[in-house]
């Protein structure tokens, strides 16, 4: 039997006791009304007890719960426990909440969550940042009355899965998101947006580097096509005849090898992260050599010099010198007849710095920043007439990327041009100075 | 907003302010596509404008319809009249900026097919066209919002516009002037800072009425306020 009927009955029992104890002594009158006194004292307690519960329960302060003996004081102590569990369990709740919604500030992506009528609920800051939001100004908002992208009522409607909208935000150049809805619990929703400028940065270029290469393969494809059709026209072709169009055919095809060489070269570069081979070698000794090719290159037409501080550099020869020989190269095809054209090696700061300055006919300035860009050409035709594949600064700069060295381009249009290399301190050791 | 014993009417309204939003939405949109349109003369964009403008006029008439609708079944009151109020003056000056942004995609046309590829102030009227749509944009946001503060701003904004336009006339002028050959391709690029300009105009009219819906309790008082942060200029020489 429960406390409380316990309690009851004894007190009950108390009263029935104390009426026929009464009652024995002076008469059933006086007994009937010690037992009704002694119920009337019971009823009077428990409605005090009530009241003061009463008056607790509309103002509920965990720490004023009133205080009592016997069966109340048990309810008193049972309500105290009670809150305190709940206290606990809704700290823990809300700790939940609070990792729960770092978790989501952590998140890369933004994170919008939407109730039944697609209104916000809540969303991160990332999300804020992507698709123009106010957090909390805007929760209660319908989404689409913000986000006012054509066809965004008809997606957050259908709401597939793997179903991604694209947005381009007009105040924001360049930048592009990709919002997914996600349909969770009952008719709720999660709206996802991803960053994907640098995707879509990248997916151009790549398009855009098809179009080049198919485009700077086709032109002298076609000149070489063009004159075989001729010859295969002519009925008894006469080699002396066809001559000069066989030099240009020759030409076309040289060109057609390079480029697909410098193709091949930069796919390998791009394949491998490190590159092969380090060793430790004498500058001089690159440089010479690269000189000794522009040179035959020139065929004399420029004066080519060499300025070297004699020091070891760290690296692959191989690469080096093909992207040295490129510079220099460029230097030649660029610079008129008579011009002079000087290669430096120098320690500047403890860094190596190679350069290839020319008195050529130099670079505007705002072509700079993307000269090194696969295809970019400051003047199509001059470029091509030179038979320059488009790829060769990319070459370099790949190359100088590897070994850590960063490409240093200075212009000004009919002075001449410089471009330099310099590589970090610990590539480079002057000659003679003592080995640790 | 107040809670309504129809949770229907609620309902409607809130429909009503989503599709005004909508529209807004497709006019932004057509105001960027058609200033776009001016910078690399893509046809297929131009005439997908004229296309779309037919939609605009739609949802005019759509959200008018409702609203009238709106009026004759609920009889709505205080804040909810204004509101209804306001939409349909703010579906007219949508329709007006879309018919604005279709102009200017016909003058890009018209620019091109002339075959100028230099177009005199072009970085001026880009320019000014991108103020536009982002005012608008932004009158759009304080309207789902409700933002007054917002709005008020965004009518004081509006005077950077107009001088944007005047400096780009008189430029035109000077160029015109250096020239006679330039100026029929000079007078569309006038005609397309001058629907620029309008469209600012326009968002200033929707920023006016925002404050209308949240404040105001007559009309011509709102008028005031706002011709006073629009500095002076009165609302009928519009």
């Amino acid at each position: 039997m429960p406390p409380v009927w316990t309690a009851l009955l004894l007190r009950l029992l108390a009263a029935v006791l104390a009426g026929l104890t009464f009652g024995l002594a002076f008469g059933a009158v006086a007994g009937l009304s010690a037992a009704a006194a002694a119920l009337f004292i019971m009823l009077l307690a428990h409605t005090v007890q009530l009241a003061r519960l009463q008056r607790w329960l509309k103002a509920p302060v965990e720490r004023e719960i009133p205080d009592a003996g016997g069966a109340w004081g048990k309810a008193f102590a049972d309500l105290h426990r009670l809150l305190r569990e709940e206290r606990k369990a809704r700290a823990r709740l809300e700790a939940d909440l609070e990792v729960f919604s770092q978790a989501s500030e952590a998140s890369p992506d933004g994170l919008v969550f939407l109730d039944a009528d697609d209104h916000i609920a809540w969303c991160n800051r990332v999300a804020e940042q992507h698709l123009g939001l106010r957090g909390e100004r805007d929760a209660g908002l319908p989404v689409s009355n913000l986000v006012r992208l054509s066809g965004f009522a008809d997606f957050l409607a259908g709401a597939r899965e793997g179903e991604a909208l694209t947005f381009r935000p007009q105040d924001r150049k360049g930048k592009v998101y990709s919002i997914e809805a996600i349909r969770f619990g009952r008719d709720r929703k999660l709206l996802i947006s991803s960053d994907v400028s640098q995707i879509e940065r990248a997916e151009t270029m790549r398009r855009d580097f098809v179009a080049n290469v198919s485009h700077e393969l086709r032109t002298p494809l076609t000149v070489i096509s063009g004159f075989i059709e001729h010859m295969h026209d002519d009925p008894n072709p006469d080699p002396a005849e066809w001559k000069p169009q066989m030099d240009m055919v020759n030409e076309q095809a040289g060109r057609m090898l390079r480029l697909v060489d410098d193709l091949l070269t930069l796919s390998k570069l791009e394949d491998q992260a490190q590159p092969p081979a380090e060793e430790t070698f004498d500058v001089r000794d690159l440089i010479y050599d690269v000189s000794a090719e522009g040179r035959r290159l020139s065929g004399g037409r420029h004066s080519i010099t060499c300025e070297v501080e004699p020091t070891f550099l760290k690296g692959s020869r191989e690469e080096l010198r093909s992207a040295f020989s490129n510079l220099v190269s460029n230097a030649v095809r660029y610079t008129p007849a008579g011009g002079r054209i000087v290669l430096r090696w120098n320690l500047r700061d403890g860094k190596g710095v190679f350069s290839v300055e020319d008195s050529g006919i130099g670079i505007p300035e705002e072509h700079l920043p993307r000269l090194a860009e696969r295809f970019y050409r400051v003047d199509r035709g001059r470029s091509r007439a030179s038979g320059g594949t488009g790829l060769g600064l990319a070459i370099v700069k790949h190359i100088l990327l590897r070994h850590q060295a960063a490409l240093e381009i200075g212009s000004v249009p009919g002075v001449g041009s410089t471009f330099g290399a310099s590589f970090p301190e610990w590539r480079v050791r002057p000659l003679g100075a003592r080995r640790d | 907003m107040t809670e309504h014993l129809s949770r229907q009417y609620d309902a409607d309204l809130e429909a009503i302010r989503s599709r005004v939003l909508q529209m807004g939405g497709l006019v932004e949109a057509q105001i960027h596509s058609a200033i776009e349109c001016l910078a690399n003369g893509n046809v297929e964009l131009m005439l997908r404008v004229s296309e779309n403008d037919r939609r605009v006029n739609g949802c005019e008439i759509e959200i008018d319809d409702a609203c009238v609708h709106l009026i004759a079944r609920r009889q709505p009151a205080a804040s909810d009249l204004r509101l209804v109020m306001a939409v349909s003056k703010i579906v007219t000056d949508l329709e007006r900026a879309g018919d604005e942004a279709e102009k200017i995609a016909r003058m890009a046309r018209q620019i091109h097919e002339r075959g100028r590829l230099q177009i005199p102030r072009a970085a001026d009227v880009r320019h000014a066209g991108e103020l536009a749509v982002a005012m608008l944009r932004r009158v759009l946001d304080a309207l789902a919002r409700l933002d007054a503060p917002e709005a008020e701003r965004i009518i004081a904004e509006d005077a950077t516009l107009d001088d944007a336009f005047r400096g780009i006339v008189r430029q035109l002028v000077t160029y015109m002037m250096e020239d006679p050959r330039t100026i029929s391709t000079a007078l569309d690029i006038v005609w397309i800072a001058k629907a620029i300009e309008r469209i600012g105009d326009h968002a200033k009219n929707v920023a006016e009425q925002i404050i209308y819906i949240v404040h105001g309790t007559d009309v011509r008082h709102t008028a005031r306020e706002a011709s006073r942060y629009g500095q002076g200029e009165p609302d009928g020489a519009e």
